[in-house]
């Protein structure tokens, strides 16, 4: 674990507070005693979010406390468009928090993969106009831009535009085409979506609103996880910047980074509470955790996740040396590495978590499917471990390409 | 390393850029032969000497032991370029990386005055005599004894005591051409396990010392049986109180485990090549992503030992959490050994492999190193306490499990 600054662990403990009061439970935490006796064997109960329960009403309250109280969506958005000019470990630290708790909070689509992406643009009237609401988390920004195929390859993208004919007003393109895996699509204020257009990849800001434009939220296996389908059927945009690709490949590179972190928590989370319930699930006359089968499983399980921690750590602390693109010209290839090392860490973590806790992590009670779950979702966001293994590969072959 | 300053004055890209000049005047240009044969030992303690000369022997120590002051950030950069270069084997490492550290938290201002500078010359080099044949994993069985005797013995200086040393000690590295070593023996023989253990300096080559090299997989003799029967040691080459050598060789396992024995630099240096190898083999599909997992754990094991020096530096200690590096930096040796041999395919079969051009890019590392380093590496999830005694040490320690 690198070493954060005061201000950096001051955020960590805000934000951590603020997770940890009391929050609405679902049903299954207002049980009576019935199930008391199964309930202490499952040790040190966890406080992940209950959204799948009731709604997501507990978290959204919690997610405007966060914007409101701690400022979190605008830690990496430039203190001229509205944020708090921190920066990629800032965003870091909250994501990492948020992962520990598997909040399906907007942090990562809203203020790291939409707002990086119009930062990156470098169209200052668009980040004049759409940052300080995304910055302040009274708007909620979404990136339509990965095919059914799910690759999110900056040249490969789910739109088409075309300027709109001369009897249009001003400069408006018309798009079409059918993004998926969109990141809170279905809700959010600002839609931003990449398209091909006759001069390479373009970036689009269209009113959600506007006539042609169809949100579909989709059910996910991850309840921490809100995806949507956006379909554009011959609806108007608005061209950011120039040429688009660059800004994709960026927001993908910081994107992945902060993912990291979310799964830097999650698995740290899942194996505190397999070492909470092996130390207090008693066989045999002794804490389970005692026998030396479980105890190396679990060492191991710690020796991934303190060097996936340091990765990730490390990667962040690179991006936010590298203050632009060009005077950090691996930034992709350590945030590839970021990304298929802490996915894969989080998988092994939450996949042992299942087997170390037994019959009673085969529940829909206990809450090591939900980690479980976090795992598989966050390893298919912004592109496969395997896809970022090869880009890794390909770009030992050739570092600075 | 302990007494590295934290951020000693010096600009760390110009230490860097002359560790490199350095490096690239001074390595041989062909590998040493192996540092343990007769030849080879001689050789690489020619090479410590030339190190010396250069003050680069030992960085992070106090300028009046022969180092530099350098903090731990500028010796983790001196070990990445000294790994790049390819530098020879560190003889000295023993003594420089676990019975130095021991000495800066330990020893008496006589005894770092009178050890360390011949240490760092390499006009001694030192063996580690903990293991015995009924103490390995569990080494508070230990049951090699010393026991106190009245008067000087010769060439020991006038009056004082001493201690005589008996039993047997093994598993002990370089022991075969070193000259003194360190280990821990019973003074009280009526204490338990852990307790009446004392850590004492005992000359390799005194009367009653018999060493026995043991043949290693490789072929060589890399460490050796050391049989002791009734050795004199004076009161002066014991280290700590009497009684306290089991948590003196404690402090001494955190740094053999953690981030001094096996720096991140080699791992980096070693991922590197391996890529070459996979680029000359025809960047086989069915191995990228192998080469990138070495790739990424090297980086993630860079990443972790920077942060556990800026730690340190800030004043922490390092203590069971070094056994998480032990685990990691091993079984990633192991790993990417053998994706380097599945690379090489039959060639890795031989020790001269027919292939004139079997070379790394800087015609340093011949193909054949590649079955030496990973006949080595199969030894490191066993030294300095196996990965099944530091995955015990982790889930106590660090995770609070039940004992």
């Amino acid at each position: 674990m690198m070493d954060l600054t005061d201000e950096q662990r001051a955020l960590r403990q805000a934000v951590s507070a603020l997770l940890a009061r009391p929050q609405r439970r679902g049903p299954r935490d207002r049980s009576d005693g019935s199930d008391g006796s199964d309930r202490s064997d499952a040790g040190d109960r966890s406080d992940v979010s209950d959204q799948d329960d009731e709604g997501d009403r507990g978290d959204e309250g919690v997610w405007r406390r966060l914007c409101a109280e701690v400022g979190v969506t605008g830690l990496a958005i430039p203190e001229r468009y509205g944020g708090a000019g921190a920066g990629p470990v800032e965003t870091h630290v909250v994501a990492e928090e948020l992962g520990r708790r598997l909040l399906p909070a907007p942090l990562l689509g809203s203020a790291v993969l939409a707002a990086q992406t119009i930062l990156a643009t470098g169209d200052g009237a668009a980040c004049e106009r759409l940052l300080p609401a995304i910055a302040d988390g009274t708007a909620i920004a979404a990136l339509a831009w990965t095919t059914e195929a799910g690759h999110w390859d900056p040249a490969e993208v789910a739109f088409r535009a075309v300027p709109a004919g001369p009897g249009a007003a001003g400069d408006g393109w018309v798009l079409d085409g059918t993004a998926h895996y969109v990141l809170h699509g279905d809700r959010a204020d600002v839609l931003l979506v990449a398209a091909r257009t006759p001069d390479g990849i373009g970036l689009f800001e269209v009113d959600p609103r506007t006539a042609g434009v169809r949100r579909t939220a989709v059910t996910s296996m991850d309840p921490a996880s809100r995806l949507a389908v956006v379909e554009l059927a011959g609806a108007a945009g608005r061209r950011i910047g120039g040429c688009g690709h660059a800004a994709l490949a960026r927001a993908r590179d910081l994107a992945c980074i902060a993912l990291s972190a979310e799964q830097v928590g999650a698995a740290q989370r899942a194996l505190d509470l397999t070492v909470s319930y092996t130390t207090t699930r008693v066989q045999f006359g002794r804490a389970i955790g005692g026998f030396q089968a479980l105890q190396h499983r679990m060492a191991d399980l710690h020796v991934l996740v303190e060097s996936a921690r340091s990765l990730s750590y490390g990667t962040a602390a690179a991006a936010a040396a590298g203050a632009s693109y060009d005077s950090a010209p691996d930034l992709g290839l350590r945030a590839a590495a970021a990304k298929v090392y802490c996915s894969e860490a989080l998988a092994r973590v939450a996949a042992e978590m299942i087997q170390l806790h037994g019959a009673i992590g085969i529940t829909w009670e206990y809450d090591a499917h939900r980690f479980l779950k976090r795992a598989h979702s966050t390893a298919q966001l912004f592109g496969q471990p395997a896809e970022h293994l090869a880009r890794v590969a390909s770009m030992l072959i050739e570092p600075q390409s | 390393m302990t007494q590295a300053p934290a951020g000693a004055a010096g600009d760390p890209a110009a230490f860097r850029a002359e560790v490199r000049d350095w490096l690239a005047g001074h390595v041989p240009a062909e590998p040493l032969p192996s540092v343990d044969t007769a030849e080879g030992f001689a050789r690489h303690r020619a090479w410590e000497r030339e190190l010396a000369g250069a003050r680069l022997a030992v960085v992070s120590w106090p300028a009046r032991y022969g180092g530099r002051d350098a903090s731990l950030l500028e010796w983790l950069i001196f070990e990445e370029e000294y790994h790049a270069a390819d530098g020879p084997v560190r003889v000295g490492q023993n003594g420089l990386f676990l019975l130095a550290p021991t000495l800066f938290a330990h020893g008496t201002e006589e005894q770092r005055d009178r050890l360390l500078p011949r240490m760092a010359r390499a006009d001694d080099v030192w063996a580690q005599a903990w293991s015995e044949p009924d103490a390995g994993s569990d080494l508070a069985a230990i049951r090699a004894t010393a026991v106190p005797v009245k008067g000087h013995r010769k060439g020991h200086g006038e009056g004082g005591g001493g201690w005589l040393l008996s039993g047997t000690k093994t598993w002990s590295s370089r022991a075969a051409f070193a000259d003194r070593a360190f280990g821990l023996f019973r003074t009280d023989p009526a204490a338990r396990r852990h307790h009446g253990l004392s850590y004492l300096l005992f000359d390799l080559h005194a009367e009653g010392v018999t060493v026995r090299p043991i043949r290693q997989l490789g072929g060589e003799t890399g460490f050796a049986e050391i049989f002791l029967d009734e050795v004199f040691v004076p009161d002066s080459d014991v280290v700590g109180p009497v009684g306290d050598g089991w948590r003196i060789a404690m402090s001494t396992a955190s740094h053999e485990r953690g981030l001094s024995l096996r720096s991140p630099g080699r791992f980096s240096a070693a991922a590197d090549r391996l890529i070459a190898l996979w680029r000359r083999a025809g960047e086989p599909a069915d191995t990228a992503g192998r080469v990138a997992d070495a790739w990424i754990a090297a980086r993630a094991y860079h990443l972790h030992t920077v942060a556990t020096a800026a730690r340190l530096a800030a004043g922490g200690t390092l203590g069971a959490e070094s056994s998480l590096g032990k685990v990691f930096w091993s079984d990633l040796d192991v790993a990417l050994h053998e994706t380097a041999l599945d690379l090489l395919g039959p060639a890795a079969e031989l020790r001269q492999p027919p292939d004139p051009d079997g070379r790394s890019p800087d015609g340093r590392w011949p193909d054949g190193r590649w079955l030496e380093g990973y006949l080595f590496a199969l030894a490191g999830p066993i030294y300095a306490g196996t990965n099944e005694i530091q995955r015990t040490l982790i889930a106590e320690r660090l995770l609070g499990l039940p004992r």
